[in-house]
Order: structure tokens, then C-alpha cells, then sequence
């Protein structure tokens, strides 16, 4: 193409190089009259026009075209080519002048020259129109185009030119009005129709450019030929009703078939699609309808498929179809339409059904942790409006029921904390992958945890300090010391749940005594970390007393160095006996309170007591010491037949093997007399003695439980691979016992709590009716309680005169200052 | 050993006469708390129990080296005991008991 371009423009850039003013050159030729005075715009407009018919006729046409154009510069007379080799010769040969006269009489066009020139043009049209060739070159063709432009003939030519295209396009109805006609062949034929109306309009507009160019320009009312043609197709074809329908309704059917899953003629889809948009109908004539279509086709899907699939299948097609949809807006429809027409498929498919889905299917999916389901249903959700507040809604719901049941039940407060810890995991790796770390759910996911660990009151708190408890003691090897870490780390997340965080507190610090009197405690690092954990999170006030519990037991370490210096100073027989004695110095207030039992000790134990109370009482004055014999424990030397052994036992089990020494026979109410150690707990005590794994005594009779005429003998036959051997105290009642006294003083704390948050209040409102000072309570207290509690509480105040109540209305209450 | 052992136990038996101890203490772990030795477990000046810190010294959270905080009893001829803080800021302004209205002079001091 460029280089015909570039052999074409060559001639007239010569005619403007050799002639030097342009005024006097007058050209007999008509044709190329118009085009000197500005001669670059008319080589270039011819160019331009060449490019646009090579361009825009398919190759088979070329080659005709081309030997159209070869003909042109050969053959046409115009003369060009001779003036510039005269100018050119001219110069150096001599000094003549040359010298060019303007006309004498102004040159005329021929008469009929209008009449002619259209009858050509006239001539080329039909050609095209009717696909035969042109008997006239091209370029001839644009310029009589162009003399009649110039020659004002214009108005005429258009007028001409649009007669002609309508008269062809109204003859083309008929072949689209037959009575029946398959509608495959019915769509064919009106691409065809429209494909060939588009080739004949370009190739028209191509030879009749001069008039878009100059004509239509100039007069802004008039439209250009190709929308011309444009408007006369809609106008005559189109929007003819039948053959609108028609091709509307061949189309959908078209897209339904290829929504069910056949392949269709997307090319033809693309085309006529194509041709409505251009006709600028696609909106009001396809739009519309394909959406009905659309709507139609996918609610009744909708709703079988939600009959039909299980929810995974079923988002899975929803997306497959949102794809397909996609793809279609690819390939043929209009992008226009893109938003209405995948929201009729998110309506119909997902804003539907989200809460039958959700029902349906959403705990099955949390249940199986299906993960890339998951992640499909939020992507999904995330397209519809009000999608993922409902998809919050109900993920918030299923924890709360899911971890009710984990919360709930007393047959599972076994594995509780454990399934929690697994529960919490496995809802968080759901959030951070599937729903993309969105806050809303992860704080949704927060508050479920803390609703349904609350449902549940004290039980959770107490169980998480117990957890915590087995995994701080020593002897669980089960983990590393990052594990721990991080397993300390997800606890504390439940913890941050729990409101009734004093029970934690409570039964937390039972177990922390245990574990540092009895010196169980796997790591004192561990320990720290924990405390300094609760400490983030609650505050130096939460953790005071346990930090107490710590010091208490360095302070202890001291003390007992102290002591055994001061032990070995004394000049009596105490320091020959062999006794190693190491107390625990514990300050009241910061351990959990015991039972005091009082018991009685042999004489040398006493004596060791005495010694060591007037040692410490001596470095501390104004203290008093309360011994703690449940809490003591110490090793035994024991001789048996079989070899002698080294016995772990609790102060309680030493007393009552001690009694042994002077007789190997005794009765249970002789036990109990000599030891003074309360019914219970000596029951116990016996029990773990002569019905445990390690039977140092002998109960007669033989049996489980300890009875009341029961009998003892010493087991001078035991044995044991062992050299050291723990002979386990029988905790399981006392357990349930500890727990109820710890409980109750969770409570009796709550009740100084409950008392100074209504002081506070009353002090504040000087007057409050019964009910909003209950509401003011709960908004102030941390802790679950009843409103009966509350009550008991405002007698309790009235009683003490902090309040009273108002006179004139009993539901009032005044503060008394 | 074991044998001279069993030979004890034996003769213990027999002459019920206890030669050797079947069980010997070793070692004795025990736990005793400590308190104020007082009459009454609350400081009359700041209602706080005299076993922990007084108001003043929880809401500064003053710490000795041992993390123990530093508020210990003060007991007066009189016998009534106080918060030292406390009483020392009491003094002050009237130097008697608030309980007792007698002079007051220290008898001794916690520690």
C-alpha cells in the first residue's frame, strides 16, 4: 500500500516544487483545477483516501483496484508530468522567459455536466450496490465527486446519494418479511444483508468522501453518509417490527442454547449484536429482553439447583455461571450491559437464596473446615449486597451454637479447654484465609467467643486455670519450651473471653500454691511468662498477690539458710537429731486461705516447731505464725523385711505411720486420738495407706473403703522396685470440696465488689429508682451475677445505712451520706 | 543389713520392747503463714486490712526490694495497731490513739 502511496504522491509534489506562484498557473484540465490551489492537501487527501480503500476492501477486490490505479497514472491526461519537465529543461538552457497568460474567457462547464457526472457516480453506486464492478476507475469517481462539490452542486449529490441508498436498503426488506423462516437462517441472512450494507456504505463513503469531508461538515444538520446509511438501514429494516423481533428473538434463542451448554456461532452472536449497537437500538430493542430472558432463565435455575445440589455444588455452578456470563460480555455482548447483566445473575442466583444457603449449608462447610468452598462462598458473597453481613451474621451464629455445646456440657469438661483452643484455631485459620482477615469477621469471630464461653458461668474461668495448671507442672514433657509459650499465648486469648475473671484468678492461684509448695512447677520461666501475661491483661493489681506468692517462696529459700546456721548454733540435743526441717513462710492474704486443722505432733516435730517459731518470731517481730498441716509433707525412712525404703508422704500419712513405731496394731479410733486429724481427712489418709497402689499398712478387714472398727498392721512385708517410692494422697473428694470453698470465696469477694459499685453509684446519683441503679450494676461489674444477689446487697446497705429507702416511693432509693 | 534389720523387727514383735523405729523423719517439708500478730485485722484509719498495703501505698504501688510493699504495723502502748503510713500522717495533726484517745507512743514496729 505505501508504496503506491508514495508512487502517487511523488507527481504532484513535483508540480508544486517547479512552479513557482501558483496564482498564474491555470490549468485547462477541469480535474485538476480543484485540486492546485492547495495542492499538498489534495495529494494527501488523495493518499488518505487510498489508504481507507485498501483498507477497507478485502483482498480479493485488490488486485482489481490496483491495476484501477496503474491505469490512472499511465493513461491519465493531465499533463503534469510535461509542464514540470518543461520547467525543469527550461532553466538551464537559456534566459527565455516563460510566461503564463491567464485565459481570456473564463472556462465554462459543459451544460449537462451535472446530469453526467451523477449518472456516473449513479452508475458506480448501483455496481456496488449490487456487487458488480465499477466501469470507472476510482479516482476518477472521487474527483467528479470532488468538481461537484466545488461546483456547488453539493446539496444535490447528497440528496441524489441518499435517494439511492434508501430505494437499495428498502429493496432489500422483502428477503427478511417470508412467511416462515428457520431462525438460524433468518439471523444468517440479516448478517449478511448487514455485512454487505457496511462494505457498499464504506466503499460509497470512500468515493463520495469529498462530500463528507467538505458538505456535511459545513452544515452541522446533515449527517454524514455513513450514518446516513446508518439511519436509513435501522429505519427501513430494523425497526421494521417483524423483522426486529425476529432477530431479537433468534438471538436469545441463540444465547439460551448456549447457555445450556451447546456451542453457538459466537461470530454471528458478535456481529448482529455489533450491528444493533451500532444502530444504536441495542439497548431499548435486545437489552431490555436478554435481561427478562436472563432473569427468567436463572430464577428458575435458582431455585431447582437449591432443590437439586448440596451448597458446595451449588456455588460452585453459581460461579461457573458467573463466568460464563463473563465470557459472554467477552466475546458478543456489549460492555454496557455488564453491569445489569451480571447483577441479575448474582440476584437470581445468590441475593435469592442467601439465607437459604446460608442455612443450608454454611455449618455443614465450617463444620468439614472446607476451606476453598469457604473462600467461594465469601468471594460470592462478596458480590451481593447485604451478602457478607448475612454470611457475618451466620458465621457468628454457628460459633455461638457450635461453641455452646462445646461450653455446655459437664460430661465434656474434660476435654473443654483442648477443644476450645482447637475450635478457636480452626475458626481463626477460616477468617485469616477464606474471608481475607476481614475485620468484621474477625470481630464478630471475638464476640461469639466471648457470648458463648460466658454462657457458662465460673466453669469455663476455672477449667482454663486448671489447663494452664497441667500444662505449667512438672512432668508434662509434652512440649518445648516455645510451644508452651505459644499454647500460654492462645489461653490468654480465651482468657481475655471469660468475664468472670476472678474465678480464673481464684482457682488459678490454688494451683500456682500447689505447684510451688509442693515444688511441681516444670519451669520458673514459664511460670514468669504467665504471670507476666495476666499482668498485660488485667493489670499489676490482678497480679500483685501472685507475684507475692513468688517472692514468698525466695523469701522462704533465705529464711531456711538462716535457720539451719542458727539450728546448728544451738547447743542441745535438737542439733544431733538428724531431722532436715524446711519451712514455707507464706503471707496471709497473698496464698489462698486453708483449713486450719489442729493436729497433734510427735514431741520431736513439736520441738522442731518451737525451735523455729522462736527463731523467726526473733528476726520479725509482731508477727504471728499459724502452722499449715495440711500442706506439710516429708520423707520417711522405713525398715521392711525386704530391704528399707524411702517414703514421699504427706505430713498427715508421716503422723500416722509414725504411730506405727510403737505398735503395729491399731484401731482407726485409736489413730484418730493419738493424731487428733479430722474424720475425713484421716479416712483418706488410711485409705491411700493400706488400699493404694503402695501398701505399707495392712487394713483388717480387707476392703476399699476405711470403716469405723477397721483395724491397721503394720506391712512389714512390702515391697517395691523402688527405693523411693510417693504414696499418693486420695484427693477426689477434696477436690470437689476445694472447689466449692474456692468458689464461695470467689463470691464473698464479689459481694465487696457488688457493695462498692453501688455506693459508687448512689454517691454519684444521690437518687436512683431500683431499676436503673440494677442497670448501672451491670454495667459496672465484670462479673456475672443475679439480680437476687444485687438485692441481697441493697437490704444489706440499707441495713448499714449507706442508703435508704425514699419514703414516699419504695422503688427509690437515697444515698445517706 | 536386711537381714539385722528383720531380725529387729522380730524381736520387736516378740518382746512388744521397741529396739528400732520401723519409720524415721528425714525430712520435714512444712508450710506455716505469717500475719500481724493483732487484734484486729483492720486499720482503724484507712478500713484496709492491716495484712495489706494501706490505701495510700496501694495507689502509689510503692515496692520495697523484695516486691513486698513497704507498709508495715505500728502497735502503741495501748496495744491498737495501725498502718505505720497511716499513723504517721494521723500524728500529725492529734497526737493519740483514734481508738482509744491515750497518748499515743509506739510500742513496737512490724518488720
Amino acid at each position: 500500500m505505501s508504496r503506491i502511496g508514495r508512487t502517487q504522491l511523488l507527481p504532484t509534489a513535483q508540480v508544486k516544487r517547479s512552479v513557482p506562484t501558483d496564482s498564474v498557473v491555470n490549468f485547462n484540465h477541469s480535474a485538476k483545477r480543484a485540486r492546485h490551489p492547495n495542492g499538498t492537501t489534495g495529494s494527501s487527501a488523495t493518499a488518505g483516501q487510498l489508504e481507507e480503500i485498501e483498507n477497507m476492501t478485502d483482498s480479493a477486490a485488490n488486485t482489481q483496484k490496483r491495476a484501477n490505479f496503474s491505469a490512472l497514472t499511465v493513461a491519465s491526461p493531465n499533463g503534469v508530468n510535461k509542464i514540470s519537465a518543461n520547467a525543469t529543461n527550461a532553466k538551464p538552457g537559456s534566459a527565455k522567459k516563460l510566461i503564463i497568460k491567464n485565459f481570456k474567457n473564463k472556462p465554462k462547464l459543459p451544460d449537462n455536466y451535472q446530469e453526467r457526472t451523477w449518472e456516473k457516480l449513479r452508475e458506480a453506486v448501483v455496481a456496488i450496490q449490487t456487487s458488480k464492478s465499477i466501469r470507472y476507475s476510482l479516482e476518477e469517481l472521487y474527483q467528479a465527486v470532488e468538481n461537484m462539490c466545488n461546483h456547488k452542486m453539493a446539496s444535490t449529490l447528497y440528496a441524489n446519494l441518499t435517494e439511492l441508498t434508501e430505494s437499495h436498503v428498502k429493496a432489500n426488506i422483502e428477503q427478511f418479511l417470508a412467511e416462515s423462516m428457520d431462525r438460524h437462517i433468518f439471523l444468517k441472512k440479516m448478517n449478511e444483508c448487514w455485512q454487505s450494507h457496511c462494505r457498499q456504505m464504506i466503499m460509497i463513503r470512500s468515493i463520495f468522501l469529498y462530500l463528507d469531508r467538505t458538505y456535511v461538515l459545513q452544515n452541522p444538520s446533515i449527517s454524514s453518509i455513513w450514518d446516513m446509511g446508518l439511519h436509513l438501514f435501522r429505519l427501513h429494516i430494523v425497526l421494521n417490527n417483524l423483522v426486529q423481533t425476529r432477530s431479537v428473538e433468534g438471538l436469545l434463542m441463540l444465547i439460551e442454547k448456549e447457555r445450556q451448554g451447546d456451542t453457538v456461532d459466537r461470530t454471528l452472536l458478535k456481529s448482529l449484536l455489533r450491528m444493533l449497537s451500532d444502530l444504536q437500538i441495542y439497548q431499548e430493542a435486545f437489552e431490555a429482553k436478554f435481561l427478562v430472558a436472563t432473569e427468567r432463565l436463572y430464577a428458575a435455575e435458582g431455585q431447582r439447583l437449591m432443590n437439586e445440589h448440596d451448597v458446595p455444588e451449588y456455588l460452585a455452578h453459581v460461579d461457573k455461571r458467573l463466568q460464563e456470563e463473563n465470557e459472554r460480555l467477552l466475546h458478543y455482548l456489549d460492555t454496557s450491559t455488564k453491569w445489569s447483566l451480571i447483577h441479575t445473575v448474582e440476584k437470581q442466583l445468590l441475593s435469592e437464596h442467601i439465607t437459604s444457603l446460608l442455612q443450608k449449608g454454611l455449618s455443614g462447610l465450617l463444620d468439614e473446615n472446607r476451606t476453598s468452598d469457604l473462600s467461594l462462598l465469601y468471594n460470592l458473597y462478596s458480590r451481593v449486597k447485604n451478602g457478607l453481613i448475612e454470611l457475618c451474621l451466620n458465621f457468628n451464629s454457628y460459633i455461638k451454637k457450635k461453641g455452646r455445646t462445646i461450653v455446655i456440657d459437664p460430661e465434656k469438661d474434660k476435654t473443654m479447654v483442648q477443644e476450645l483452643l482447637d475450635f478457636k484455631d480452626k475458626m481463626d485459620n477460616i477468617v485469616n484465609t477464606c474471608f481475607h482477615r476481614n475485620e468484621k469477621f474477625g470481630n464478630s469471630l471475638k464476640e461469639a467467643f466471648e457470648a458463648f464461653i460466658n454462657q457458662r458461668a465460673n466453669k469455663p474461668a476455672e477449667l482454663i486455670a486448671k489447663f494452664v495448671d497441667c500444662k505449667l507442672r512438672a512432668g508434662n514433657k509434652e512440649a518445648t519450651e516455645e510451644e508452651l509459650e505459644r499454647l500460654l499465648d492462645k489461653i490468654m486469648v480465651l482468657f481475655r473471653f471469660i468475664h468472670g475473671k476472678d474465678v480464673f484468678e481464684a482457682f488459678y492461684k490454688k494451683d500456682l500454691a500447689k505447684r510451688l509448695l509442693v515444688g511441681k512447677s516444670a519451669s520458673v520461666d514459664a511460670e514468669k511468662s504467665m504471670l507476666s501475661k495476666l499482668k498485660q491483661e488485667c493489670g499489676g493489681g490482678f497480679t500483685s498477690k501472685l507475684e507475692g506468692m513468688f517472692k514468698d517462696m525466695e523469701l522462704s529459700k533465705d529464711i531456711n539458710i538462716a535457720f539451719k546456721q542458727y539450728a546448728g548454733n544451738l547447743q542441745n540435743e535438737f542439733s544431733a537429731s538428724n531431722l532436715d526441717l524446711t519451712v514455707s513462710i507464706l503471707t496471709m492474704g497473698y496464698w489462698p486461705t486453708y483449713p486450719v486443722l489442729e493436729v497433734t505432733l510427735p514431741a520431736e516435730m513439736v520441738q522442731y516447731q518451737d525451735v523455729f517459731n522462736k527463731f523467726y518470731l526473733g528476726k520479725h517481730s509482731g508477727r504471728k505464725l499459724q502452722w499449715q498441716p495440711t500442706l506439710g509433707h516429708c520423707v520417711l525412712k522405713a525398715w521392711f523385711n525386704q530391704g528399707n525404703k524411702e517414703l514421699q508422704v504427706s505430713l498427715f500419712q508421716a503422723l500416722v505411720l509414725i504411730l506405727f513405731n510403737d505398735t503395729d496394731n491399731l484401731s482407726l479410733e485409736d489413730i484418730k486420738a493419738a493424731t487428733n486429724i479430722e474424720d475425713g481427712e484421716l479416712r483418706r489418709t488410711l485409705q491411700s495407706l493400706a488400699c493404694g497402689k503402695a501398701r505399707v499398712l495392712q487394713k483388717n478387714p480387707r476392703g476399699r473403703d476405711v470403716a469405723d472398727n477397721d483395724r491397721f498392721v503394720f506391712n512389714a512385708e512390702f515391697t517395691n522396685k523402688l527405693f523411693r517410692i510417693k504414696i499418693n494422697q486420695i484427693q477426689m473428694k477434696e477436690t470437689n470440696e476445694e472447689q466449692k470453698a474456692t468458689e464461695e470465696r470467689v463470691y464473698q469477694d464479689r459481694q465487696y465488689q457488688i457493695d462498692a459499685a453501688i455506693v459508687r453509684i448512689m454517691k454519684m446519683r444521690k437518687t436512683l429508682t431500683h431499676n436503673l441503679l440494677i442497670s448501672e450494676l451491670y454495667n459496672q461489674l465484670k462479673f456475672p451475677v443475679k439480680p437476687a444477689d444485687l438485692k441481697k446487697r441493697i437490704e444489706s446497705l440499707i441495713d448499714r445505712d449507706y442508703m435508704e429507702r425514699d419514703k414516699d416511693n419504695a422503688n427509690q432509693y437515697n444515698y445517706v451520706a | 543389713m536386711a537381714e539385722s534389720v528383720q531380725d529387729n523387727v522380730e524381736r520387736g514383735d516378740g518382746d512388744n520392747v521397741k529396739t528400732e523405729n520401723f519409720f524415721t523423719l528425714k525430712k520435714w517439708n512444712a508450710v506455716a503463714m505469717w500475719s500481724w500478730d493483732v487484734e484486729c485485722d483492720t486499720c482503724a484509719i484507712c478500713r484496709v486490712q492491716v495484712m495489706d498495703a494501706c490505701l495510700r501505698c496501694q495507689a502509689e504501688s510503692k515496692k520495697d526490694f523484695y516486691g513486698k510493699q513497704d507498709c508495715v504495723v505500728v502497735w502503741g502502748e495501748c496495744n491498737h495497731s495501725f498502718h505505720y503510713c497511716c499513723m504517721s500522717l494521723w500524728v500529725k495533726q492529734n497526737n493519740r490513739c483514734p481508738l482509744c484517745q491515750q497518748e499515743w507512743s509506739i510500742q513496737r514496729m512490724g518488720k
